[in-house]
């Protein structure tokens, strides 16, 4: 199978350059998921964004929490994945220059983006509870980001490739 | 000059136009507007989720500041801004959202160093304090032991009771509310529980609070509003506005949270503000509203109105509309009797998140033969995102948020107290004829809750509806077939029907679950003298005398029911 010859640098928490798009041998997808540590909706998915984990992280789906705020260093963002209990299900990655964001096309935090063999599959909102800023369902009647990662190992095209994520601007972030 | 020319040159003026127009920069046109209209939430420790203090906190969030504005999703406030003038209200002027869209389009530039400028309102005011808004509190009250709010879901509501520990009775001219916790907690409904109903709830649930519904004897004192939300704080009333707080008197808040993605602690605190005085004005709360609501699933436009006439002149201070998830427009308005319409309160999105208390600056006079009228439309349907069910399902009246209600709550002050005793009598029937239907819904879904028959049974008692009230003593006589007191009540309504051997029978069968119930044998000795059977009668009140001898009403009785025996 033919890797395109791709890279696209971000920091590890220790300071280092790393390649987001580099994986484990075996690993089927990445789910890159963007987000920041003083957004509200953001922080809200937490608990979504563990049970998504719980259920493909032993399946070869590997999940990268995405930091593009310049601001947020490499303390703050432990204390975040603490709080927040996100150690042990996702790597953490710092993406200041806006690297990861431009590859990936992501807009806000919170957003999911799904990488397979260096392609973009599936990028937008975990799920459809926001619909928008200050307008939310009681509960979400579509698990966008769940299914695409079913139809991804069942090896089916995802149903929707593409939807709106809402939350907190990533553009603001760049300033 | 050709005509062309001029032409061109008028196309050039116009265009060069926007290039010539200021560039607003951080600290002169942005910082103010802000310290005006967002700090009161958005500091460190305060309800909004990011402080707005510093250029860097604003530059972070610019682009996002812009969006919100300009479609009005902040600063929030639902009301249409053409209503009021109300207490607290930060609308942003349509020049100035667009101050703040050029701004960030223009890059969001600082402009002179705001380093050591701390953003101040255009009152000079500081924008915003972590310490109680209202001054020290006379009377601190928090929660013994805070409550643990989950890390996931959806809306959570949680009924707290705090007693009010005071030695004597007190006039309060304040009251205010701290989360505890500001991130989660999104508001708060406060009331006040004379009876020890609110801690029985509270006891029968264990840890902090208990979840489920506002018992009925949870009031507003006085006909004064409680609530809390954010970056709102109720002046302190004038003096002659003091509400009055007895002893053993017990706080019930209400919280609205919101999960936060981890498990938060939450232990709210209140503050109270006393008076030296009690009132010499005493407002009234009008309740607008109707308790048969019935939404079929599916239905898109269902409407609740409902209105009142005001038997007195008076002056409308405040008002709170209450609604859960399925409303979406909802209206307020007062016909005065020259037929001149005002508004009250127009909310076109209603959002069940944003309770406010919308408090005139100025108070609205409305004179006697005003109508007050309210006008909700609800949307059943899937279409509305906010529906708590999905498919959409027939929503009946009901205090759970997955339930529907609808009212429209006014706080009035009449003249004086006469004008008080007139509306309040005039109100009360209204309102009890309302609650009636509430309480049919209520019983409808729990037949088996004796408290519940008995207090529709005494409301239907209020209105002179008899039938209502022997229906529901009957029911909890069924439903408690060893207790005197059901069988004494329903001996009570048969009694008011004048239907009085089946009210006899009632008395007689209390008597022989307890023959010492001394109000019992007093109300059949009533009854067998009404029906001339002057003998029995005069046995039943001695038997009275002998068990409350210290009774002068029990010796009085028997001395006129002997009296009357002689008479006959």
């Amino acid at each position: 199978m033919f890797l395109p010859l791709l890279t696209v640098l971000v920091q590890a928490l220790s300071g280092a350059p790393v390649d987001a798009l580099q994986a484990p041998a075996g690993t089927r997808a990445i789910v890159f998921l963007f987000t920041s540590t003083d957004c509200p909706i953001s922080n809200r998915y937490a608990p979504e964004v563990r049970r998504i984990a719980d259920a493909f992280g032993s399946k070869g789906v590997a999940f990268r929490l995405v930091y593009p705020s310049p601001s947020e260093d490499a303390r703050a963002i432990r204390e975040h994945m603490t709080a927040y209990s996100y150690a042990g299900i996702a790597d953490a990655v710092r993406d200041p220059k806006l690297a990861l964001v431009k590859f990936a096309g992501a807009t806000v935090t919170p957003e999911a983006v799904v990488v397979v063999a260096g392609k973009v599959v599936y990028r937008g909102r975990i799920d459809d509870r926001y619909v928008d800023l200050g307008r939310e369902r009681p509960a979400p009647t579509r698990r966008d980001l769940f299914d695409a990662l079913t139809a991804i190992l069942d090896g089916k095209p995802v149903p929707l490739a593409k939807t709106q994520a809402v939350g907190c601007f990533i553009s603001d972030l760049a300033r | 000059m050709s005509r062309l020319q001029a032409c061109l040159a008028l196309a050039l003026s116009l265009a060069a136009a926007p290039a010539r127009a200021q560039t607003f920069t951080y600290t002169e046109d942005v910082a103010p507007l802000l310290a005006d209209h967002c700090a009161m939430c958005h500091h460190p420790g305060g309800s909004a989720p990011f402080s707005l203090l510093t250029y860097a906190d604003v530059k972070r969030h610019a682009a996002q500041i812009a969006t919100v504005t300009g479609n009005r999703y902040m600063p929030p406030w639902k009301a249409d801004p053409r209503d009021g003038p109300f207490v607290g209200q930060h609308p942003l002027r349509r020049a100035e959202i667009r101050l703040l869209r050029d701004w960030v389009d223009a890059g969001a530039p600082e402009g002179q160093s705001s380093a050591d400028s701390r953003p101040s309102s255009a009152a000079g005011r500081p924008p915003w304090t972590n310490g109680w808004q209202l001054g020290k509190p006379d009377l601190v009250i928090t929660l013994p032991q805070p409550y643990t709010l989950p890390a996931d879901g959806t809306d959570a509501f949680h009924i707290f009771v705090l007693p009010i520990p005071v030695d004597s009775v007190r006039f309060v001219r304040g009251l205010e509310f701290r989360p505890g916790n500001p991130k989660v907690v999104h508001h708060a409904n406060i009331r006040i529980d004379s009876t020890p109903a609110s801690r029985r709830l509270d006891d029968a649930d264990p840890g902090p609070g208990y979840s489920g519904l506002i018992a009925r004897s949870a009031i507003y004192p006085d006909g004064h509003f409680l609530g809390w939300t954010p970056g709102q704080v109720a002046p302190l009333l004038p003096k002659d506005l003091a509400w009055r707080l007895d002893r053993h008197t017990d706080l019930v808040v209400e919280l609205h949270m919101q999960p936060s993605g981890k498990v938060e602690q939450v232990a709210p605190s209140i503050g109270l503000y006393f008076g030296d005085q009690p009132p010499t004005h005493i407002p009234a709360m009008l309740r607008l509203g109707r308790q048969n609501i019935d939404i079929p699933a599916g239905d898109a436009k269902y409407v609740v109105t409902d209105s009142y006439t005001l038997p007195v002149d008076v002056e409308l201070e405040a008002v709170q509309p209450h609604a859960h998830y399925r409303a979406r427009d909802v209206r307020g308005e007062a016909t005065l009797p020259d037929g001149t319409r005002k508004p009250i309160i127009d909310i076109a999105d209603w959002d069940f998140r944003w309770q406010h208390v919308y408090r005139f600056v100025t108070p609205m006079p409305l004179p006697k033969g005003t109508k007050v009228s309210m006008r909700y439309t609800y949307d059943n349907s899937s279409a509305n995102s906010r529906n708590p069910q999905r498919p959409p399902v027939r929503a009946r009246w009901g205090q759970r948020s997955a339930e529907e209600m609808g009212d429209l709550w006014l706080q009035v002050l009449p003249r004086d107290d006469r004008d008080l005793e007139l509306l309040s009598r005039d109100f009360r029937l209204k309102a009890a004829a309302e609650d009636v239907k509430g309480y049919e819904v209520e019983i409808e879904k729990q037949p088996g809750d004796v408290g519940l028959h008995d207090d529709v049974a005494l409301l239907y008692l209020e209105l002179g509806q008899s039938d209502g009230a022997i229906a529901h003593f009957r029911a909890s006589a069924a439903l408690k077939p060893h207790s005197a007191v059901p069988h004494y009540n329903l001996g009570t309504a048969l009694t008011v029907a004048r239907r009085l051997d089946e009210a006899a029978a009632e008395y007689r069968e209390a008597l022989r679950i307890d023959p010492s119930y001394a109000n019992a044998h007093n109300n059949l000795g009533n009854v067998l003298l009404s029906q001339k059977r002057y003998g029995e009668a005069i046995g039943e009140f001695e038997e009275v005398v002998r068990l409350q001898p210290a009774s002068s009403a029990a010796k009085k009785n028997l001395a006129a029911a002997r009296a009357m025996a002689e008479r006959r």
